[in-house]
């Protein structure tokens, strides 16, 4: 690519030098050499359209998403889930890269989980001062001593990635406990291929509707030994939950009960499932129920949603929590900032995947300098997610930057603060042009004890106003269908839109009847 | 010199309507360690059930159970013997510096945490620093605890298993429990790690062999100063022959004895009792 490209009527003003975060990396156009590789085939496909075409496709895409049942409420009115009609493309050596970078930091993380509730090693040789770890919110003391019979404590993580000016992609945060938006990445596919079969025509696009066999496999793999065919459910929180469509569609595609925590019951540190046929012994859990709520006994003692008894059967070994409870500490954002020392104590490695900088308003030096610099920077709440809670120095006024300073100073444990990320932009639809928007990444993670799965794709969010950097969808922020491109001599290459869960397809298009809310969903499951 | 005590301690709850499932844990078994030796214990309920045990994050063993057969009280009887001595004087004096460093801090930094129990408190912080003046570590941990002794009535019924430090200070009064969060409240304040102990005391300092006295379920505090030792504030008191532990923690709610959930009416605590008989 040494041509630039004429930009089409289409991208008119695209890459005008004056709009906001101008050294943002852009995705599709790079400022010297034209149209990146990645988008190539893309571009080419989008250049001969004109603006009223993209209104059409547009439209039709919108018909796709009220067809499925695919809405999300915002200020309490329904509307169709904000699908961008422009993908986004990751090429095959890009995602070898990121792929590599997450199943290291999964390594690294179930090592580090497994001793943090355990005998503590890496805070005995010093590595981590032990006072890191105590004052942890999420740093379980009743999760101390549970070994998970296969090791395994992270069933499924999201791991939050962005591009920076460079290009390269950082890693944001990490999501260990119940990461949520994977049925947004399966059900963004099957909209895309309805309504743009020929864009898959012409790319060589990796599957993500085979995400539940790896979860059912990770979850069978993660059963206490005498079980010979594991009975796995998911556990829900219920239909109210903001999360309830994706567990309904987990549990539908692994073929497992949905539940509640009043269908089960412990017995003699054993758990049962109530059914029409009797008692059924329940091996594998997959909850999607916050740890606070899990089991009266250990934790909130008036909570209805969980099961009395679990965490002690569970200790006993008889029956497995996925994912595992307390995991919150291996994704502390402080605790986030330790983690190349974490990779250097477990695996002897150095991070193939770097972290976004970022300080520790824990550490005196480093909270003098964010105090200095508040207006500058962005600060964070160590736990929580969603965007909640974080101040954007740059947008803040004098007075809620005094605020946030007493915050800061009143909790140092709490607080981390990091430059603002000028997130990459991808083109998406603004009005009747395309528009450089922000976007990050969440890519799922899924281990079975003997590998670590990343499926490829995830979870592409995109901040809808100009120049935003956020992409909460409680900020007005939407999704875009994230491609990741086979490499070209792969026979695991998928040519077209028509194996994109078409089997499954057929009887869910109807079924959801909840609209999910992304936003509200990552709040609940504090990620 | 040891003395050998049986402890007999018998607790449990009377329900308005039968209670047909419960899940318990009871944290009343003595532990072993330089001055105490535990040789025997044993927990029975009525109903019967199916203890599972283990030991937890703070190294207290467990006993949990789970009831399925409706009743209409919960009885459990933890019973066991051990082997007490005098505490010895604690062998280090550490200073205030050697208490404050860094490495302390980062050590014992769960045991200066403030807690639902043990809040900070401005006025108690005040006066613990009153008393530290011109003290050691060491000294300022039994300056603390002869004001929390003086300072506070013992009176059941004022304070409730929920009750803080700061709840019994401005009542004025309160039983074990309240005595030592007050302690511990204001030895953190004042930088001194200090953890909460849960055990029993036997009541008569000069009992014969084979007497049995009446006494009491107990807590008083743990507090490092170079090394960990106990002090007993609610009688003002070392640790000694009388004083056997079961638990320690950063406040109660770590070491609490018996504690559950279950389904049906409401629950009132049946009486406690703690027999304790010097054996040897």
């Amino acid at each position: 690519m040494s041509r630039a490209t004429r930009p089409a009527e289409l991208f008119a003003g695209y890459l005008n030098p004056r709009r906001p975060h101008a050294g943002a990396y852009d995705e599709m156009f790079d400022p010297v050499d034209g149209v990146r590789t990645a988008y190539k085939r893309l571009h080419d496909s989008l250049s001969p359209l004109r603006p009223g075409d993209l209104t059409t496709r547009s439209e039709a895409l919108d018909r796709a998403l009220v067809d499925q049942g695919i809405t999300f409420s915002l200020s309490g009115q329904e509307r169709p889930f904000p699908l961008d009609l422009v993908p986004r493309v990751i090429t095959a050596s890009e995602w070898s890269r990121l792929e590599r970078g997450i199943v290291q930091r999964v390594r690294a993380l179930e090592a580090f989980l497994a001793d943090i509730y355990g005998g503590q090693q890496i805070v005995a040789d010093g590595v981590l001062p032990r006072r890191l770890i105590t004052s942890c919110e999420h740093f379980h003391r009743q999760a101390a001593g549970i070994a998970p019979p296969n090791g395994v404590r992270i069933h499924v993580a999201g791991i939050d990635v962005v591009r920076d000016e460079q290009g390269d992609f950082r890693v944001l945060e990490d999501n260990l406990r119940s990461p949520s938006g994977v049925s947004y990445v399966m059900e963004n596919r099957r909209t895309m291929a309805r309504v743009f079969p020929d864009l898959f025509a012409k790319h060589r696009v990796r599957p993500v509707g085979d995400y539940a066999v790896h979860l059912l496999r990770s979850l069978r793999a993660a059963a206490p030994s005498g079980a010979t065919d594991p009975n796995v459910v998911v556990l829900t929180p219920g239909v109210y939950n903001s999360a309830y469509f994706e567990h309904s569609l987990l549990a539908r595609q692994m073929g497992v009960e949905l539940v509640e925590g009043r269908d089960l019951f412990a017995r003699n540190n054993v758990i049962y499932l109530r059914t029409t046929e009797g008692e059924q012994r329940v091996d594998v859990i997959y909850r999607r129920i916050d740890d606070d709520f899990l089991d009266p006994v250990h934790f909130v003692p008036d909570s209805v949603l969980g099961v009395a008894g679990l965490v002690n059967a569970a200790r006993a070994g008889n029956v497995v929590i996925a994912n595992a409870i307390g995991n919150g500490v291996g994704d502390d954002k402080l605790i986030y900032t330790y983690l190349p020392e974490i990779l250097k104590y477990y695996l002897g490695e150095t991070p193939l995947l770097p972290n976004v900088d970022t300080y520790r308003c824990w550490l005196p030096s480093e909270q003098t300098e964010v105090l200095d610099r508040l207006d500058e920077l962005v600060t964070k709440p160590v736990e929580g997610s969603g965007g909640y809670g974080i101040v954007f120095g740059p947008d803040a006024s004098p007075k809620e930057l005094q605020a946030q300073r007493r915050r800061i100073k009143a909790n140092p444990r709490g607080w981390i603060a990091q430059p603002v990320v000028q997130l990459s932009t991808v083109p998406t639809k603004v009005g009747e042009r395309l528009q450089p928007r922000h976007v990050d990444l969440r890519p799922f993670a899924v281990n079975d004890g003997d590998s670590v799965f990343v499926l490829p794709g995830g979870l592409t969010r995109v901040a809808i106003p100009e120049g935003s950097l956020i992409v909460n969808s409680s900020q007005g922020g939407g999704s875009k269908d994230t491609w990741v491109l086979a490499p070209r001599a792969s026979g695991v290459a998928e040519l077209s839109g028509s194996g994109l869960g078409a089997a499954a397809a057929a009887d869910e298009a109807s079924t959801p009847e909840h609209g999910p809310e992304l936003n509200v969903a990552q709040q609940q499951q504090q990620q | 010199m040891k003395w050998r005590l049986r402890v007999v301690h018998t607790t449990g709850y009377r329900y308005e309507g039968a209670v047909s499932q419960s899940y318990n844990e009871a944290r009343l078994t003595p532990r072993s360690d330089d001055r105490q030796n535990l040789m025997v214990a044993r927990l029975e309920t009525v109903p019967a059930s199916r203890a599972y045990k283990y030991t937890d994050y703070w190294g207290t063993e467990v006993n949990a159970f789970d009831l399925f057969t409706p009743h209409t009280e919960l009885k459990v009887v933890a019973a066991s013997v051990v082997e007490t001595s005098e505490q010895a004087p604690p062998a280090v004096d550490a200073s205030w510096a050697d208490v404050k460093s860094p490495e302390s801090l980062d050590t014992y930094a769960e045991y200066l945490e403030w807690t639902a129990y043990v809040p900070k408190h401005r006025e108690l912080a005040a006066v613990a620093r009153e008393l530290r003046k011109g003290h050691t570590p060491q000294e300022t941990v039994l300056a603390v605890s002869k004001w929390v002794h003086d300072t506070l009535k013992y009176q059941r019924g004022t304070t409730g298993v929920h009750s803080s430090a700061v709840d019994a200070w401005q009542a004025g009064e309160g039983v074990c429990q309240d005595y030592a969060h007050l302690t511990l409240a204001m030895l953190r304040s004042v930088g001194i790690p200090g953890r909460y102990v849960s055990g029993y005391l036997h009541t008569k300092p000069g009992a014969a062999v084979g007497e049995t006295v009446v006494g009491e379920s107990h807590a008083w505090i743990e507090a490092w100063t170079g090394d960990w030792w106990g002090f007993d504030p609610t009688n003002d008191i070392p640790i000694g022959h009388r004083h056997v532990w079961v638990a320690t923690g950063r406040d109660y709610g770590d070491v609490s004895p018996l504690k559950g959930i279950y389904s049906g009416g409401a629950a009132t605590a049946i009486e406690v009792t703690v027999d304790m008989t010097r054996l040897a």
